[in-house]
């Protein structure tokens, strides 16, 4: 940069920047908060000394209070399944509605939209009904089921095979490829920025719901992490923010983790699969 | 998958008829229960659900954990609906009349059957059976039950020079002994407010403690009938308004329930009205001297009661009712329910259970587990009706309208009555 170019910024940029780092900063304290309380006694939970002891035994006491080894195992075993499934699911349901041409098909891509609008919680009890009928109550695959055929995961691939290039598509078949073949080859290579959004999101939300995989689950060899944090809501014995927040930052942890290590590849998909 | 569904049918009616011939047929039974005072309770219900099976080999009981109080009663009500209910569950006593209207659980009074169940039916403390019966029927039996107490800070009261060994007893003396405690910094800031009755989530509890202690109550026991409007009511609500606004003794605007035992250990005020589901927690952690008393009356002394109760559904076979039956009847005698409240905080739900030994030397080393008996006394039902989530969610809308003053008490109170009156007529 040469010198002639230094320029002093304008009020406008010291505008965006300041509002940029106010925004984050907000965002972030909760997280700082959280942090805060769970490396230190309970006594400094409201009092910031510099010099506060450190302690990991709100982690400890934190992790004796629920089987977490196990919860973990099940989450990740439950999001995994989730997201494999969605996938399989998800793409060939996408690309019959982009490229194929049947009767009915403006009907059931309506019928797929309008599971958008449905709210997950008010199917509960018909979704109960089902893996009941199914003989899957207390399984992990009940907590997985209902969520599988996703609306919006065959929506989004659908728009983003739709903007493949048709050539590429014609390309392929003129080499002989089958339909299968040009989908695995052609459609799902371009499509990396939206299953990585996609999953992210899957795997966020999946990670976080609560309500569903309590009420299908009775015992901890089912049950997520979710239900495990769900022990600190004590609201008749006054909450110990140290313990909750060290429980809450052990179950969000590997999310945050994955989020740092993959961040630009994250920000970088959501740009381009549009979601934001 | 037919042939072996059909294959496990004719196993399963085999062994049921082996079972009869034989007498030992297992029944298994599911209860759901909320946890609401931290990790410890559910191992004691584990601890004491394992203890029953192991003395009871004919019964197999899955003790589930549920969540919280909303969610057990979402589960359960989800469970019933989708076909495959608990055989029992502990819930809130104000949800009665919500699994009554969904015709889910099913009167104890129908499993009664010898002197010994009628005595032991009679052994509970009346202010818990108020939330449990309707109609003539037991429909829930009190076991982790609580009430609202005075906690209050015996060195704060020694500086303001108040006796530390007197909290006061009366409407009045709050606002006079408030007045002295209330301590301000150089700039004229609160560091220390007199008192704190915590008005968020469900201010009604509280609340329902000046209500009664203005003489007047919130709802029928049939839960069709509510009396918002009632100037008494009015009168409670405005002395609470006045403690933040007029008399300046609590902070003003609506109060953190979750942040008052905090607030307390860090002596941002003396006092705080809060359930005696704290007392373990106050004990632990208050680094300072404190007191723990009846709630301050008016016109008389009272107070609310709270928590769950056993609940028995309807949709179980005659033995796993009758199991039910036994296993709550078990968890609930003195020596299961001195363990249990020595172990959260509850209030033991009967009179016989104080006099263990195991309770007694509870007590004599904290006093302060005894102040929740006496208040019993005095303590009448939680606010319950029909379409208890609604109307309870108007009353604390109405209730936090005053305390903010978006809107007059008056004005406030009447509304809510009119709202409720519209969600309960189709009960009356």
């Amino acid at each position: 940069m040469s010198a002639n170019k230094i320029r002093l910024p304008t009020f406008d940029t010291v505008l965006n920047t300041f509002a940029m780092w106010f925004l984050a900063f907000m965002w972030a304290l909760p997280l700082l908060y959280a942090i805060w309380t769970a490396f230190h006694p309970a006594a400094y939970e409201t009092n910031f000394v510099w010099n506060a002891p450190l302690t990991l035994d709100n982690f400890k006491s934190a992790w004796a209070a629920a089987p977490f080894a196990r919860y973990f195992f099940n989450t990740v075993l439950l999001v995994t399944m989730i997201l494999v499934c969605q996938f399989v699911l998800c793409t060939l349901a996408a690309f019959a509605f982009a490229r194929f041409e049947f009767p009915g098909r403006g009907i059931l891509f309506t019928l797929v939209l309008l599971q958008l609008l449905v709210m997950p919680d008010i199917l509960i009890v018909e979704n109960y009904k089902t893996i009941r009928a199914l003989d899957l109550v207390d399984t992990i695959v009940a907590i997985g089921l209902p969520y599988i055929a996703s609306g919006f995961g065959i929506f989004l691939l659908r728009q983003t095979f739709m903007s493949v290039p048709k050539e590429l598509d014609e390309a392929a078949r003129v080499e002989g490829t089958s339909f299968l073949g040009i989908l695995w080859k052609v459609y799902i290579p371009l499509a990396k920025p939206t299953y990585l959004a996609y999953g992210l999101v899957s795997v966020s939300h999946h990670w976080n719901n609560f309500l569903w995989p309590l009420i299908i689950t009775n015992s901890v060899e089912t049950r997520p992490v979710t239900v495990g944090l769900s022990v600190f809501s004590a609201i008749d014995a006054g909450l110990e923010w140290s313990v909750i927040n060290a429980a809450t930052l052990m179950t969000s942890g590997p999310l945050l983790i994955a989020f740092l290590l993959f961040q630009r590849q994250f920000v970088q998909s959501f740009m381009r699969a549009g979601i934001r | 998958m037919k042939p072996l569904g059909t294959l496990r049918t004719g196993i399963a009616s085999m062994a049921l008829m082996m079972g009869m011939a034989s007498t030992a047929f297992a029944v298994d039974l599911e209860f759901y229960f909320p946890v609401a005072v931290g990790g410890k309770a559910a191992d004691t219900i584990q601890a004491l659900t394992d203890e029953y099976v192991a003395a009871n080999s004919g019964v197999n009981i899955d003790a589930v954990y549920a969540g919280s109080y909303g969610d057990t009663v979402t589960k359960a009500l989800t469970a019933s609906r989708g076909g495959k209910p608990p055989q029992l569950s502990v819930i809130l006593s104000v949800d009665m009349f919500t699994l009554i209207d969904e015709e889910v659980i099913m009167p104890f009074d129908e499993l009664i059957e010898t002197d010994d169940d009628k005595a032991w039916l009679e052994s509970f403390y009346p202010a818990f059976m108020e939330n449990s019966q309707t109609g003539g029927k037991t429909y829930g039996i009190p076991f982790q039950r609580s009430t609202p107490v005075l906690y209050w800070n015996k060195e704060a009261f020694a500086e303001a020079g108040l006796d530390p060994d007197t909290p006061p007893a009366t409407w009045e003396e709050t606002i006079e002994m408030g007045k002295k405690l209330v301590k301000k910094d150089s700039d004229g800031n609160v560091t220390r407010w007199g008192v704190r009755i915590p008005s968020s989530g469900f201010p009604y509890w509280l609340f329902q403690g000046l209500t009664t202690q203005n003489d007047v109550i919130l709802a029928n026991s049939d839960g069709n009938e509510t009396y918002f409007d009632d100037p008494k009511v009015a009168e409670a609500l405005q002395y609470l308004v006045d403690l933040s606004t007029k008399h300046e003794v609590m902070a003003p605007g609506i109060i953190e329930w979750g942040a008052t035992p905090k607030a307390f250990f860090e002596g941002q005020t003396a006092m705080m009205w809060t359930s005696t589901g704290n007392l373990t927690n106050v004990r632990e952690n208050a680094p300072f001297d404190f007191g723990v008393g009846l709630l301050p009356g008016n016109k008389r002394r009272g107070a609310p009661t709270g928590g769950g109760n056993f609940y028995i559904f309807a949709e179980s076979s005659d033995e796993q009712k009758k199991a039910a039956f036994d296993f709550v009847k078990w968890i609930t005698q003195p020596a299961q329910a001195a363990k249990w409240t020595i172990a959260t905080g509850y209030v033991a739900p009967g009179p016989a259970t104080w006099e263990t030994e195991e309770m007694k030397a509870y007590t004599a080393d904290f006093a302060p587990a005894l102040v929740a008996r006496d208040q019993l006394e005095f303590a009448v039902a939680e606010l319950s009706t029909y379409e208890n989530q609604r109307v309870t969610a108007v009353f604390n809308d109405a209730l936090a309208a005053a305390i903010t003053g978006a809107k007059s008490v008056e004005e406030a109170l009447a509304e809510a009555q009119e709202k409720a009156d519209a969600i309960l007529k189709d009960y009356r």
